[in-house]
């Protein structure tokens, strides 16, 4: 048995590939992903091992907060032991450099660092010197080139306080190895200066020469860890790992969306070919092969077709990592690149997945293939797979019970349940149980939807349509089966799109009733306590040609026990240009000694409707009552107390963010122009219009659902090899019928033209159900989300997939339609 | 049965011009040590309006000149000229259009298509070329062959015989100059081929058809107005009218 299954397999080489490739996909997925992550963790551990090798012994604070510092006194304790030669401390915090353009860079302020000079420099100086005294500085080199600095310029670099100090640059230095660094830019300053520009209080870290590591560990004391220079280079490295874990994490659960589709497309080749192949296997019964030989055969040559695939998919995963990686370096230079990493363990999960995954697709296949009756090899059989399909009493139950809890659970999730994550995560579990529902009455809808998609193909494409549409319903299971791989990953698309597009629609809708501003001015970078000065907002009041500006104040508070940020809003405004939205209670409430809270916050039971809460003021500990609760989703948000108790409770006078608009009638550019010469004075302060904010919003939704797309992708493309499949054994099947259509009068072009609109009316058969249950089910995660979400449809993105799906399937179709078109009618007819 | 012909529709009488004219036709299969030549110069002609039979031993060429003769396969050397139209100048465009509008078939088996309905395999070739469907010619085919309650079922659902009645009405509809029928009866019970070829007979008596048909049946053969027999890829000799006994026994003399 095994000798005939493995000749059965050398001979139809062609076959095993095609069956394979859907699993060399998969398998490539995965282990490009666990390429790509174990040669980032490789290059990163390199590096930290390069630069830690200049340090004998490090101190660092015990646990993970990273605001503990190491004060001045550990470090002089640690410098007057006896063989240790230097002690460098290492400052970090925040030092925002200022562009050409007098704003801080970038979104979040640049690092300062202390950069030291002598042997304990841990970074390399690609250009000039290390810094000394308190007008030197060095910048980032990646930074310097970004913003167009160089040595010998001078640059203006803000202090905690946002106060500008003026620097000269003596060099440019890679502080490559600081992900920190890399990712914020970084300015660099002698130890003194450093701890001057940021405020910190003392360091993240001692770096000693010389001296033992005993000696250290008991000067120290035992809040600190002392560390060997190997043992330093291995935690950071391990720290760096945990950045690519979650990339190998993201994007293994796409690969296991690939790797689904690629089961079912193998379940499906398999049923074909078993199919196809009922009067060899009737043979091997009449010779005498057990039913059990029969299943081992299948099973054994899906095993051989897994591995194939999987070594393949091996292959395929080395260039997909190294790609992916030359990109990941490409974009992130902090990221280097010592050699791609092929590790055993990639190997073995590759291998497992995809042998293990072909086997069970395959297992449902063998066991048909094994109900066979010999005496089927002496009958010239029915065409396989043929004929209507019926729902099975088993499977009609399953789909029903499926389809019913689906719906039940999604109703729940998004229309009974509280508004939340919560209720997402039931909408999700309902989709996927929903989804198994339709895998299983899809058989009984190919007729009817198959109809519908070749609709318009047939009233199009005369008699080769109306044909290739009766094709591809006349094996229901398996065009149901094609069909279904690509609704996995179009259906996943819809649903992101329009999830997408919601929260888009949402938030506009919000900003609109609840918070309309023109612009917005807010400390650059968003620290918990970076503030803007209020004589901004003075300034903006005293212009004429602005209507209202409102200043957005805050604190945090211990209030009923916990910290909270306490907010106030501009008095004046509130009712006038911002309209919170009351969920319970209304502001008439909101007087003296009240709050009130968003609708997130009121689900804390201390924090509800009518409670009253104790919280802790700069005077004493006062009760609040809360009032009022309002939507979530806007500016506003939080705990909200009136803006004379504020005043009262808090000293704080400066605003964290202002909110300006514009008299009626004073076009968009004078008021920016406006807006932007108040803000001048203060480099720290960014303005921003609505138009930008919804921009930037827009943006980041597009960017996720493009990087989604990217990752689907490779879904979809295994869906439509299962269609090139689907039709390239169908096409074998039905050489005959071809042939006599070819003797008929069909000439070449309509043949391949028949096996185009076949492939068509699958693929849009199989987007349009995944289009369909992305969308309602995109609409029942939307109304999860929050009360006051608004559902939009991105209609032109939906039919897009349709239509794309459509075309690639008809691309798809090109190798089987060639192969149709090439064959003899003479020997096809002859052909049994 | 062949009563219910009313008149010869479109169909020329039978002529002294061919409908068919093979004139040397080599067909040679492989190369070199393995060529096969299944046609060694044959040349023979097939009157308009006539049904000729074509008999001869297994593997004598019998089919591969009726493929050659049909525009399905291609000639090594020679030409065959159907009507005013040398197919064997034509590329495969033209011989599909040739196919279409000129040529009917029946073969011995897989004559139908599983997906389409008897009346919708009927009207194929019809359909394929975009032509008009001649209603009242349509019916009068339906009920000489007898299929008017059958016209909905799907091929699985008829009988052999019904499901060859079917391909001889689709030869029939379209009007084609000539009908090629290859091994027709070759699946039917005696009843079954002697209805079938009775149709095919009256269509040429009474609608002026012009039929070639491969048989090794030499009652089938009978049915024929003339047989040729082909023997090792050449043309041996002929009969005009004749009758089974006759047919047998030349077959006999061939070897067979």
């Amino acid at each position: 048995m095994l000798g005939t299954t493995l000749a059965g397999l050398r001979a139809h080489k062609l076959r095993l590939l095609l069956t394979g490739l859907a699993i060399t996909l998969g398998v490539g997925f995965i282990a490009g992903t666990f390429v790509l992550t174990d040669s980032m963790d490789k290059g990163v551990a390199k590096t930290f091992a390069r630069s830690a090798d200049k340090v004998d012994v490090a101190v660092l604070p015990r646990g993970n907060d990273s605001d503990t510092v190491i004060p001045e006194g550990v470090l002089k304790r640690v410098a007057a032991l006896p063989g240790v030669t230097e002690v460098q401390g290492r400052v970090q915090g925040d030092a925002a450099l200022v562009g050409k353009d007098g704003k801080a860079v970038g979104d979040l302020p640049t690092v300062g660092m202390s950069v030291p000079s002598g042997r304990l420099l841990r970074y390399d100086v690609d250009k000039g010197r290390t810094p000394k005294g308190a007008s030197e500085a060095v910048l980032d080199t990646h930074t310097a080139e970004r913003e167009g600095y160089g040595v010998g310029d001078a640059v203006t670099v803000l202090d905690r306080a946002n106060r500008p100090h003026r620097f000269t640059v003596v060099g440019l230095v890679d502080f490559g190895i600081d992900p920190d660094a890399a990712f914020r830019g970084a300015v660099g300053f002698d130890p003194a200066t450093a701890m001057a520009m940021t405020g910190e209080k003392g360091y993240k870290e001692l770096d000693i020469a010389g001296g033992s590591e005993g000696a250290v560990a008991a000067a120290a004391g035992a809040s600190y860890r002392t560390y060997t220079g190997d043992e330093l280079a291995a935690k950071l490295a391990a720290a760096a790992g945990a950045d690519t874990t979650v990339i190998r994490t993201g994007l293994l659960i796409f690969g296991m969306v690939a790797v689904l589709v690629s089961a079912l497309v193998i379940y499906n080749t398999f049923s074909i070919l078993i199919a196809q192949r009922m009067r060899e296997m009737a043979l091997l019964r009449c010779v005498g092969a057990t039913r059990r030989q029969v299943f081992g055969g299948v099973v054994l040559e899906s095993a051989v077709v897994g591995l194939v695939g999987s070594l393949l998919g091996l292959a395929a995963g080395l260039g997909l990592g190294a790609g992916a990686l030359g990109l990941v370096g490409g974009l992130s230079p902090q990221v280097r690149v010592e050699g791609i990493a092929l590790t055993g363990r990639t190997v073995a999960v590759g291998l497992a997945v995809g042998v293990a995954v072909t086997v069970l697709s395959a297992l449902l296949p063998a066991r048909a293939a094994t109900r066979v009756a010999p005496v089927a090899a002496l009958r010239s059989d029915l065409e396989p797979g043929s004929g209507r399909f019926r729902l099975g009493r088993l499977r009609a139950v399953l789909a029903v019970l499926l389809g019913g809890g689906g719906l039940a659970l999604g109703v729940l999730g998004s229309v009974v349940m509280a508004k939340g994550q919560a209720a997402m995560y039931i909408v999700a579990a309902a989709g996927a149980v929903f989804f198994v529902a339709v895998i299983a009455v899809m058989p009984a809808l190919i007729r009817p939807l198959g109809r519908v998609a070749g609709a318009v193909p047939v009233l199009l494409g005369g008699v080769p349509a109306r044909l290739a549409v009766a094709n591809a319903q006349r094996a229901p299971r398996r065009t149901a089966t094609t069909t279904i791989a690509l609704t996995v990953g179009v259906g996943l698309m819809s649903l992101f799109s329009v999830v997408g597009a919601s929260g888009k629609e949402t938030s506009a809708a919000r900003l609109d009733a609840q918070f309309p501003f023109q612009f917005q001015v807010q400390p650059q970078f968003g620290r918990k306590d970076a503030r803007l000065p209020h004589a901004l907002a003075t300034a903006l009041r005293e212009r004429p040609q602005i209507a209202a500006v409102i200043e957005l104040r805050e604190k945090e508070a211990p209030v009923g026990g916990d910290d909270r940020m306490v907010r106030t809003v501009t008095a004046s405004a509130l009712g006038g240009a911002v309209k919170p939205k009351f969920v319970r209670g209304s502001q008439a409430a909101f007087t003296s000694g009240t709050a009130m809270v968003d609708e997130e916050m009121a689900q804390d039971s201390r924090l509800g409707y009518g409670q009253t809460v104790r919280m802790e003021t700069a005077h004493g500990t006062v009760p609040v009552r809360i009032a009022a609760v309002y939507a979530s989703g806007t500016q506003l948000g939080g705990f909200l107390v009136p803006e004379a108790d504020f005043d009262r409770y808090f000293a704080v006078r400066d605003p964290s963010a202002i909110f300006v608009k514009a008299r009626d009638g004073v076009p968009a550019s004078t008021a920016r122009s406006l807006v932007d010469d108040a803000a001048r004075p203060y480099p720290a302060a960014k303005v921003t219009s609505s138009a930008e904010y919804e921009e930037s919003l827009s943006k980041a939704i597009d960017m996720m659902l493009m990087i989604f797309g990217g990752l689907l992708g490779l879904a979809i493309v295994i869906a439509l090899f299962g269609i090139a499949n689907t039709l390239t054994l169908s096409v074998v099947e039905r050489t005959r019928e071809s042939a006599l259509l070819r003797a008929l009068g069909l000439t070449r072009r309509q043949l391949r033209r028949m096996l185009s609109v076949e492939a068509l009316v699958m693929a849009v058969i199989g987007a349009a159900t995944g289009v369909a249950l992305g969308v309602v089910f995109g609409w029942a995660a939307t109304n999860a989300m929050a009360r006051d979400s608004v559902f939009a449809l991105p209609y032109l993105q939906v039919a897009g997939f349709v239509v794309l799906a459509g075309a690639a399937g008809t691309v798809a179709a090109v190798m089987p339609a060639r192969r149709a078109a090439r064959a003899s009618i003479v020997e096809s007819l002859a052909h049994d | 049965m062949t009563s219910t012909f009313t008149s010869p529709p479109g169909g020329a009488p039978a002529s002294a011009v061919p409908a068919v004219v093979a004139e040397g036709v080599s067909k040679v299969y492989g190369s070199g040590d393995a060529a096969v030549h299944a046609l060694r110069g044959v040349g023979v002609a097939f009157a308009r309006g006539a049904f000729t039979a074509i008999m001869g031993p297994s593997g004598s060429g019998k089919s591969t000149l009726m493929h050659c003769l049909a525009g399905l396969d291609t000639v090594s050397g020679g030409r065959i000229v159907l009507g005013d139209a040398e197919i064997t100048a034509m590329g495969d465009r033209q011989l599909t259009m040739l196919r279409r509008d000129r040529v009917g078939f029946v073969f011995q088996a897989f004559n139908l298509l599983p997906t389409l309905t008897a009346e919708q395999n009927i009207l194929l070739p019809l359909d394929l070329a975009g032509r008009k469907v001649d209603r009242s010619w349509f019916d009068q085919v339906v009920d000489v062959v007898g299929l008017r309650d059958r016209l909905k079922h799907r091929p699985n659902e008829l009988s052999g015989g019904q499901q060859q009645r079917v391909a001889c009405a689709r030869a029939l509809v379209a009007r084609p100059d000539v009908i090629f029928a290859d091994e027709p009866t070759g699946n039917l019970d005696s009843r079954s081929g002697a209805e079938v070829l009775g149709f095919l007979r009256a269509s040429v008596r009474e609608m002026g058809r012009t039929i070639v048909m491969v048989t090794h049946d030499p009652v089938a053969a009978s049915y024929a107005d003339r047989v040729v027999f082909l023997r090792d890829g050449s043309i041996t000799s002929e009969i005009v009218g004749p009758t089974p006994d006759a047919v047998l026994d030349r077959l006999k003399s061939l070897g067979a």
